[in-house]
């Protein structure tokens, strides 16, 4: 359950990137593993604890976001479907292998010391590192939420994500804003990757989980929906554990996705979304 | 028909090279390639279907290959049974699964539908994996190698011929898409959806119909490929980066043109086959660099050359035309 929070920054990413720039990150599930071997390595060369190093990822994963846009989206923000869809997914390919040449497909652990500090809530048990990491997280996604609310930027970019032709009247850089968005949301969920690290093994394909996940947050809560997705995460969770519950965690995988085709199909907008909301450019 | 074979020369050239070549050449490395360099074609050929002729773009197509390989490889492992029956087994239920895809596509679009397809297969790599005591989980099935046709045991020669004979039905598919009435009016779905319901056809039901159709001759290549390969894994059979590469091929090599998709297999299959070969006692980590290869190529063709290399060709021929 307090797996939420760290569903909900990987997913604000991806929810504010489609919300804005009309685009699904295929490749956004790569970013996270990327996060991942940042942890990993400056705890191996540094000695680093993950929740320091969250601190150098976010603005490190910034630049990577504007580098990336520069080179890869920035050609493809207008253009159709198939292009954008199959830019990301070729991004996807291209960083898990860099990886996999790179750091090779052995599993690698982050083992920091209060991951063996275990705390009690009544009967359930907590160890440090996941309550830690889950505050972070929750910490983040709120800190995104209240830019995109009260900031001028924040209000720049929501006003593109409603309407691209009359932002651009307004004298909005659109281009400017969306590598603002993409900066944005890659930070976030770079930054998950190294909150995660920890908790799980990581390896190159290590983003595809998570990101499947965050597809089913992001549905739920209606693509490009902000607070959505923070309640979708909360839904995902809930339904992990019950889930694990019901029918045994080997099972459960298979019990959201399921799920996530269902509310595809019954409710593409989201399940607190406006129906039509989701052919909204699209 | 012999207009017909004029205006397909690029095609009775390939296939006919592809034919020729095991009565020239015996090396079994070669042959293996060649193989290879069909049966991804055929399968590209099968997406092409859904994706480029109709405009469904699936990266679920694993689904349907899965279906097909599993089909063929339990029939012959748990029932005894000749593959032949496990293909068919597998078209029937890749027939109704790809109902279901076929379904979402009428309600989903774009981004959409693909993530859609994506979560599909990995239900059926969750379902797999999981039950155990049937599919033997995540460790796999070996298929065990029986010579004779009835039991799909052929020496290289074989496979080159059963690898063509799907390439060619794989591409009369496509040829029927391109000159037919039902490939017309698919055609119209795929430009404009409303304008083609507008005219009276019926595009949910060319919808299916083209999903279903694709679903069906993915899986007969997938059944072939386990007895082929002689191992089927549901980490590999149901992956995401095998649904992306029946597009990869197809997108390198011309989404909705016939001969594309084997153009594009041709090129990106050769092109594993040797840095394979280059790079296999280096590092087992060189293992990665045909993919980084792969996925800078995709972005960089959908991105400059959305049209691939038949599109390319089509571009010079008009070009002489008009000189």
């Amino acid at each position: 359950m307090l797996l939420g929070g760290i569903y909900a920054l990987i997913s604000v990413g991806l929810t504010l990137i489609f919300g804005i720039m009309r685009v699904v990150n295929f490749a956004h599930g790569e970013f996270l593993m990327l996060g991942m071997y940042l942890a990993f390595w400056a705890f191996v060369v540094f000695t680093a604890d993950p929740y320091f190093v969250v601190f150098v990822a976010i603005p490190l994963f910034f630049v990577v976001g504007l580098v990336v846009y520069g080179l890869v989206m920035r050609g493809v923000i207008h253009a159709s479907h198939n292009v954008q869809i199959f830019t990301t997914v070729g991004l996807s390919t291209v960083l898990q292998n860099v990886a996999l040449v790179a750091w090779s497909g052995d599993f690698r652990f982050v083992r920091p010391w209060h991951l063996s500090t275990v705390l009690r809530a009544g009967s359930t048990i907590f160890n440090l590192t996941q309550v830690v990491a889950s505050l972070i997280a929750v910490t983040l996604t709120l800190a995104l939420v209240a830019f995109m609310k009260w900031t001028h930027a924040g209000r720049v970019m929501r006003a593109t994500a409603q309407d691209r032709d009359a932002a651009t009247l307004m004298g909005i850089d659109t281009d400017r804003v969306y590598r603002l968005t993409f900066a944005i949301g890659i930070a976030a969920v770079g930054a998950a990757g190294v909150l995660v690290a920890p908790l799980y093994s990581v390896y190159p394909t290590a983003g595809l989980q998570f990101v499947l996940l965050s597809y089913v947050v992001v549905v739920l809560g209606g693509l490009g929906d902000m607070l959505g997705a923070m309640l979708g995460s909360l839904i995902v969770a809930a339904v992990e554990v019950a889930g694990s519950y019901l029918f045994g965690a080997a099972w459960k995988e298979i019990f959201y996705f399921i799920l996530f085709i269902l509310v595809l199909v019954f409710r593409p907008a989201g399940l607190f979304g406006q129906r039509g909301a989701e052919t909204l450019g699209v | 028909m012999t207009a017909l074979l004029r205006a397909r020369r690029g095609a009775v050239v390939f296939f006919g090279l592809a034919a020729l070549t095991p009565i020239v050449v015996r090396d079994a490395y070669f042959l293996d390639s060649l193989v290879l360099i069909l049966l991804w074609g055929a399968l590209s050929a099968a997406w092409n279907v859904a994706g480029g002729y109709a405009g469904q773009v699936s990266i679920g197509h694993a689904s349907f290959f899965g279906i097909g390989a599993y089909s063929a490889a339990l029939m012959v492992t748990r029932f005894g049974r000749g593959p032949w029956l496990g293909m068919l087994v597998g078209v029937v239920l890749s027939i109704g699964a790809g109902f279901i895809i076929g379904f979402l596509s009428n309600r989903l679009k774009g981004p959409y539908f693909a993530l859609s397809t994506i979560a599909f297969s990995q239900v059926l790599l969750i379902g797999v994996s999981r039950w155990r005591g049937f599919t033997s989980g995540g460790e796999g099935i070996p298929v065990p190698f029986r010579p004779g046709f009835a039991t799909l045991g052929l020496g290289h020669v074989g496979w080159v011929y059963m690898a063509l004979a799907v390439a060619l039905l794989c591409y009369a598919v496509e040829v029927y898409l391109e000159r037919s009435r039902v490939g017309y009016q698919l055609a119209g779905v795929r430009e404009d959806e409303d304008a083609a319901e507008a005219l009276g056809i019926p595009t949910r039901r060319l919808k299916v119909g083209a999903v279903t159709l694709s679903a069906a001759l993915t899986s007969v290549c997938g059944s072939l490929w386990a007895q082929y390969v002689g191992f089927v894994d549901p980490t590999y059979v149901f992956s995401v980066d095998l649904s992306v590469r029946f597009a990869l091929n197809t997108i390198i090599g011309g989404m909705g043109t016939a001969l594309g998709p084997f153009l594009g297999s041709l090129l990106i299959t050769s092109l594993e086959t040797y840095l394979r070969a280059t790079f296999s006692g280096v590092k087992t980590g060189f293992a990665g660099i045909y993919l980084i290869i792969y996925g800078t190529a995709l972005i960089l063709v959908v991105r400059f050359v959305p049209e691939g290399l038949a599109g390319i060709a089509a571009r010079l021929r008009l070009r002489r035309a008009h000189a």
